[in-house]
C-alpha cells in the first residue's frame, strides 16, 4: 500500500513537471504578450514602451532561456514574479486557495448529501412517481448552465429577496469589524449561493450514479437476507444497502474535483467570489504566464491527489480492493 | 416494493428548527445585522465603489489603465488639476493641489509654490525635492511610464527651496503648464529613494504605498476589495466619505447585480445590456456623461505583406471614401449603443473642445459610394457579387479586439453594409494580447480600433501624425500639411486660432479619409441616490470621488463602520 502511494506520488511529481512545460510553452507560443494584453485594456499602445516593458521583465530573451530560468527557479520553489499583480505569482495564488477550498469543499458536501439522498430514493423506489420527478428534476438541473443558475439565484435571493448576499467572499465593509461568531456567520451567508449553484448541478450527476448503484445492490443476496433476518427497512437500506452503494460514489469523489475546480471559473465569477478559477482566469486572458503556470500545477496536482485520496479511500472502505 | 417505514421524527424536527432559528438570532445579534444607523460624530459615510478591473500596482509611474490610475489617485495628488471646464490653455482655471501657487517667470519658466499644510500621511511635509524626485523617475526610460512622452518638452526640474519648484521647458507652447502638472502624481523621496529602481515595480511599496492624497489604503483583498481610510486633516479639507470600499467583480455585469443588490453604491461604466434593468430600479439613478474615448475603423496604408509598399486596395484614396461612404454611421450607433452613442465627426470626442458636427466626415450615400467605386475600376465582372479588378476581388480583412462587443457587433452591420455595395470585409477577432501585436506591427488590412484621449486635443497627433508612425499612427498615414496644422494649434497662445487649425487639421485628415469614425460611447454611470453630489469629470470620472457624501438621511449600517 505505501510503496503504491509512494509511486502514486512519484507519477504526480512527473505529471506536474509536464503541466508546467506544456503550459509555459503554449503560453509563449500564443501570439501576444502581458504587456500587450494590458495595452489593449489602456486603449493605449505605445511600441516604445511596450519594448522597454519586455525588456524589463526579460521577455525579449529567447523562449529556452527563458525556459531554462524558468525551471531553476521552479527547482528552488519560485514560481516567478506575476505580471499582472507585480508580486510573487505564489502569494497571487496562496491568497485564492483556501476561498477556492471552501467553495469546492461546500459544493462538494451539497454535492454529495443532495446527490446521494436523491439516489437513494430514486434506488429504492424505482419506476415510481417519485423516481420519475426526481429523475426529470436532476436531469433539469444537469442540463443547466451553472453560470445562468447562479445567475437566476442572484436575482431572485439578493435582489428580489433580499436574504443573501450578491457576491464576494465576506461582507465588503463590515467583515473586519466582526467578532469570530459573526465573521463565521458572515462567511456562511456569503458561501450559500455559490456553493449551491456549484454544489447542486453536481448533485445531479451523483444521483443518476447513486441511483444505479442502489438498483444494482438492492437486488443482491445479501440484502434479501438482511430482509429476511427481519431487519427494519431502514437499517437494510441505510446500513447494508447504502454502504455498499456508496463504492462507485467514491470514485466520483475524485472525478469531482477537477469538475469543481473547472465549474468553479463560471460560479467565482458570477459571484465576484475571489477563488483561484477567476484568477486562472483572468490570468489567461492578461498573459500572466507564471500565475497560469502556477495555478495549472496546483489545479494538475489536486487532481492527482483527489484521485489518490479516493483510491486510498476505496482500499479502506473495500478490502478485496486492497491486495491489488 | 419496499418502502421506508415512518418513524416518530417531530420531535426531532422541532428541535433542529429551534437550533436553527436560535443560531440565526445569535449570529445576526453577534454580526451587529440591526446596528443604529444614525451617525455617531459629525462624520459619517462608506462609499462602496464597483469596477470590473483591478490594479497591479498603486505607484502612479507604473499605473496604466483607468482603475489604475484612478484608485492611485485616491493615494497621490497632482501638482494642480483641470476645472470643471477642461481648459488645458488658461493656468489660472486649474485648481490648486500640492502646488498652492504658480506663476510663469518668463515663457520658458513655471515656479510652483507648494502648500505648506501639503503632508505625506506618515506626517512628513512634501517638498520640492519630492517633486524633483517625481520628475527624474518619470522621465527614466527604465521605469517606462505612460506618461513619459508627455512630459517630454520639460527640459529641467529643481528645487528653489524646501517649498518652491522651477520647471523649465525647451520651447514655449500653450499647454506647457498642463503638461507640467497634469499627467504626473509627486511620489515620496524618502521612501522610494534607496529603492532601486530596477526592483521598484515589483516591491511591496508598490501595493502599499503612502501617499499624500485625501485617503489611505488601510486593506487589500485581491480579488475581492480594497479598503481606504479618510484623512481627516488632508490639507485640502476633510473628504466627504469617511471610508470608501472599491470592489472589484471580474464582469461588469455581476457588477450592475451588486449595485442593484445594494451591494454597492457606484459602477463607473455600466454595458449597454444592463442599462435598462439599473434605469428600472428606482433607488439608483443612472449618470450619462461624456467618454474621452472614439471607436474608428482604419485602414492600414501600407502593404501588410510588403510595408515599404502601399496597400493594394486602401492606397487609393477614392476606395477609402467610398467604403466610409457605404457605411451607415448613425444607424450603427443607434442599433448598437442605442441613445449611448455619438457619431464622431473625426478623431475627436465630445468632451474636446474642437468637437464640431461638421468636419468634413463622409456621409452615408450608397449611390456615391457605388459610383466612386465604378470611378476607380472596381466592377463586379464576374457576376459573384464582389467586386474586382484585374482579377483580384475587392476583399480584406478586419481584426478587432474579442474583449469588446459594441466592435464586434459593429463589425457586423459593417461587414453586411459593405457587402451590399459589392465589397467583401472578413472579420477576426483576436485575443487583446494578438489584436495588440498585429496592430502595432502593421499586421492588418483593416483594424477597428478605439482611442483615449486626454482633455488636450494634443493627443490627436499621436495617431493621426507622422510622428506617430511606429507607434501610434497605425494607419501610417502621413500628410505634411495635417503635421503643420497640428503644430500650428499646439503652438499659438490664440485659442480661437488653435480651435480653427486644429479642425482644419481633422477636415484634411478627412479628405483623405485614413479611418471610419465609428462611435464615440456616453458613458452611463449607476449611482446610488443615497450618494449627494456625484459630479463626474469625463477625462477622469474619479476626480471628484474624494467630495461625494452620502446623505445623512440615507445611511446604511456600513456607513457607521469605521
Amino acid at each position: 500500500m505505501a510503496r503504491s502511494v509512494a509511486l502514486r506520488v512519484l507519477q504526480a511529481v512527473v505529471i506536474v513537471f509536464l503541466v508546467a512545460t506544456f503550459t509555459f510553452v503554449l503560453l509563449h507560443l500564443a501570439p501576444g504578450d502581458p504587456f500587450a494584453a494590458r495595452a489593449e485594456a489602456s486603449a493605449f499602445a505605445d511600441t516604445g514602451l511596450l519594448e522597454q516593458h519586455r525588456r524589463n521583465w526579460g521577455l525579449d530573451q529567447p523562449l529556452h532561456l527563458q525556459y531554462l530560468r524558468y525551471l531553476g527557479r521552479l527547482a528552488r520553489g519560485d514560481l516567478g514574479i506575476s505580471f499582472s499583480e507585480r508580486r510573487p505569482a505564489w502569494d497571487a495564488i496562496r491568497e485564492r486557495i483556501p476561498n477556492t477550498l471552501l467553495l469546492a469543499g461546500a459544493a462538494l458536501i451539497v454535492d454529495f448529501l443532495l446527490g446521494i439522498a436523491i439516489g437513494v430514493i430514486q434506488g429504492i423506489r424505482p419506476k415510481s412517481r417519485t423516481d420519475d420527478a426526481l429523475s426529470l428534476v436532476s436531469l433539469t438541473l444537469y442540463s443547466i448552465p451553472v453560470f445562468w443558475l447562479g445567475i437566476m439565484l442572484v436575482l431572485l435571493f439578493a435582489v428580489q429577496l433580499d436574504w443573501l448576499p450578491a457576491g464576494g467572499a465576506t461582507d465588503a465593509v463590515a467583515y473586519p469589524s466582526l467578532p469570530v461568531l459573526g465573521k463565521m456567520w458572515d462567511r456562511l451567508v456569503h458561501l450559500a449561493l455559490p456553493a449551491f449553484t456549484l454544489g447542486i448541478v453536481g448533485a445531479a450527476s451523483t444521483a443518476r450514479y447513486e441511483r444505479a448503484a442502489m438498483l444494482e445492490t438492492i437486488g443482491q443476496d445479501f440484502i434479501r437476507a438482511a430482509r429476511a433476518k427481519g431487519l427494519d427497512e431502514r437499517l437494510v437500506v441505510l446500513r447494508h444497502a447504502l454502504r455498499n452503494a456508496l463504492l462507485p460514489v467514491i470514485t466520483l469523489l475524485g472525478l469531482s474535483l477537477p469538475i469543481l475546480l473547472s465549474g468553479a471559473v463560471l460560479v467565482e465569477t458570477v459571484f465576484t467570489w475571489p477563488g483561484l478559477g477567476r484568477l486562472a482566469v483572468e490570468s489567461i486572458f492578461e498573459r500572466d504566464y507564471y500565475v497560469v503556470s502556477g495555478a495549472a500545477m496546483l489545479s494538475a496536482a489536486l487532481v492527482v491527489m483527489g484521485n489518490l485520496a479516493a483510491d486510498v479511500l476505496y482500499a479502506v472502505v473495500d478490502p478485496r480492493t486492497r491486495a491489488q | 416494493m419496499a418502502r421506508l417505514t415512518p418513524h416518530d421524527g417531530e420531535p426531532m424536527k422541532k428541535r433542529i428548527r429551534l437550533t436553527v432559528w436560535a443560531a440565526a438570532f445569535v449570529f445576526t445579534g453577534a454580526a451587529g445585522c440591526a446596528p443604529d444607523v444614525r451617525c455617531p460624530t459629525d462624520w459619517c459615510g462608506t462609499v462602496v465603489v464597483i469596477t470590473g478591473a483591478e490594479p497591479s500596482t498603486l505607484l502612479p509611474p507604473f499605473t496604466q489603465f483607468d482603475v489604475e490610475i484612478g484608485i492611485s489617485d485616491l493615494l497621490f495628488l497632482k501638482l494642480a488639476d483641470l476645472g470643471t471646464d477642461l481648459n488645458t490653455i488658461d493656468p489660472e482655471t486649474f485648481e490648486p493641489r500640492l502646488a498652492a501657487s504658480w506663476a510663469f517667470e518668463d515663457s520658458l519658466t513655471l515656479r510652483l509654490d507648494l502648500d505648506p499644510a501639503a503632508r505625506w500621511h506618515d506626517g512628513t511635509p512634501v517638498t520640492a525635492s519630492d517633486v524633483v524626485f517625481t520628475f527624474d523617475m518619470y522621465r527614466d526610460s527604465s521605469i517606462a511610464a505612460r506618461a513619459r512622452s508627455r512630459i517630454s518638452r520639460i527640459a529641467s526640474v529643481s528645487a528653489r527651496d524646501g517649498r518652491s519648484v522651477e520647471i523649465r521647458f525647451d520651447r514655449a507652447y500653450p499647454e506647457s503648464f498642463f503638461d507640467a502638472v497634469y499627467h504626473v502624481r509627486v511620489l515620496p523621496k524618502h521612501l522610494l529613494d534607496t529603492i532601486p529602481r530596477s526592483a521598484l515595480a515589483t516591491h511591496s511599496i508598490a501595493r502599499r504605498p503612502m501617499g499624500n492624497g485625501p485617503f489611505r489604503l488601510t486593506r487589500w483583498n485581491t480579488g475581492e476589495l480594497m479598503d481606504f481610510a479618510a484623512d481627516s486633516s488632508f490639507f485640502l479639507g476633510r473628504p466627504g466619505p469617511r471610508r470608501i470600499v472599491w470592489r472589484f467583480a471580474g464582469d461588469p455585469s455581476a457588477a450592475a447585480t451588486q449595485v442593484l443588490a445594494g451591494e454597492a453604491d457606484f459602477l463607473n461604466a455600466l454595458r449597454r445590456d444592463d442599462i435598462s434593468r439599473v434605469e428600472a430600479d428606482e433607488r439608483v439613478q443612472v449618470i450619462p456623461y461624456p467618454s474621452v474615448a472614439y471607436a474608428y475603423i482604419v485602414f492600414n496604408l501600407r502593404d501588410p505583406r510588403e510595408p515599404s509598399q502601399p496597400h493594394p486596395i486602401f492606397r487609393d484614396r477614392t476606395v477609402r471614401r467610398a467604403l466610409a461612404m457605404a457605411v451607415n454611421r448613425s444607424g450603427i450607433v443607434r442599433a448598437v449603443r442605442g441613445d449611448w452613442g455619438n457619431v464622431p465627426p473625426g478623431p475627436v470626442t465630445r468632451a474636446l473642445s474642437i468637437w464640431d458636427e461638421d468636419l468634413g466626415a463622409w456621409p452615408f450615400d450608397t449611390t456615391q459610394a457605388r459610383t466612386l467605386l465604378d470611378s476607380a475600376g472596381w466592377r463586379d465582372t464576374d457576376g459573384n457579387g464582389i467586386r474586382d479588378r484585374g482579377g483580384q476581388p475587392l476583399r480584406f480583412e478586419l481584426v478587432l479586439p474579442n474583449s469588446s462587443n459594441d466592435r464586434q457587433r459593429s463589425a457586423v452591420i459593417v461587414q453586411e453594409q459593405l457587402r451590399r455595395v459589392g465589397v467583401e470585409m472578413v472579420i477576426t477577432p483576436l485575443d487583446p494580447g494578438t489584436w495588440i501585436e498585429r496592430s502595432t506591427s502593421g499586421q492588418f488590412d483593416a483594424n477597428f480600433g478605439a482611442r483615449n484621449q486626454d482633455p488636450s486635443p494634443g493627443t490627436i497627433l499621436e495617431a493621426w501624425s507622422s510622428a506617430g508612425i511606429g507607434a501610434d499612427n497605425w494607419a501610417q498615414y502621413v500628410n505634411p500639411t495635417v503635421d503643420s496644422l497640428f503644430r500650428a494649434a499646439l503652438e499659438t497662445y490664440d485659442p480661437d486660432a488653435a480651435v480653427a487649425a486644429w479642425r482644419d487639421a481633422i477636415r484634411r485628415i478627412n479628405q483623405d479619409t485614413p479611418a471610419i469614425w465609428m462611435y464615440s460611447p456616453v458613458q452611463a454611470a449607476a449611482v446610488h441616490r443615497r450618494i449627494l453630489n456625484p459630479s463626474i469629470r469625463p477625462d477622469e470620472w474619479w476626480a471628484t470621488l474624494w467630495t461625494w457624501r452620502v446623505s445623512p438621511n440615507a445611511l446604511l449600517a456600513r456607513d457607521v463602520i469605521n
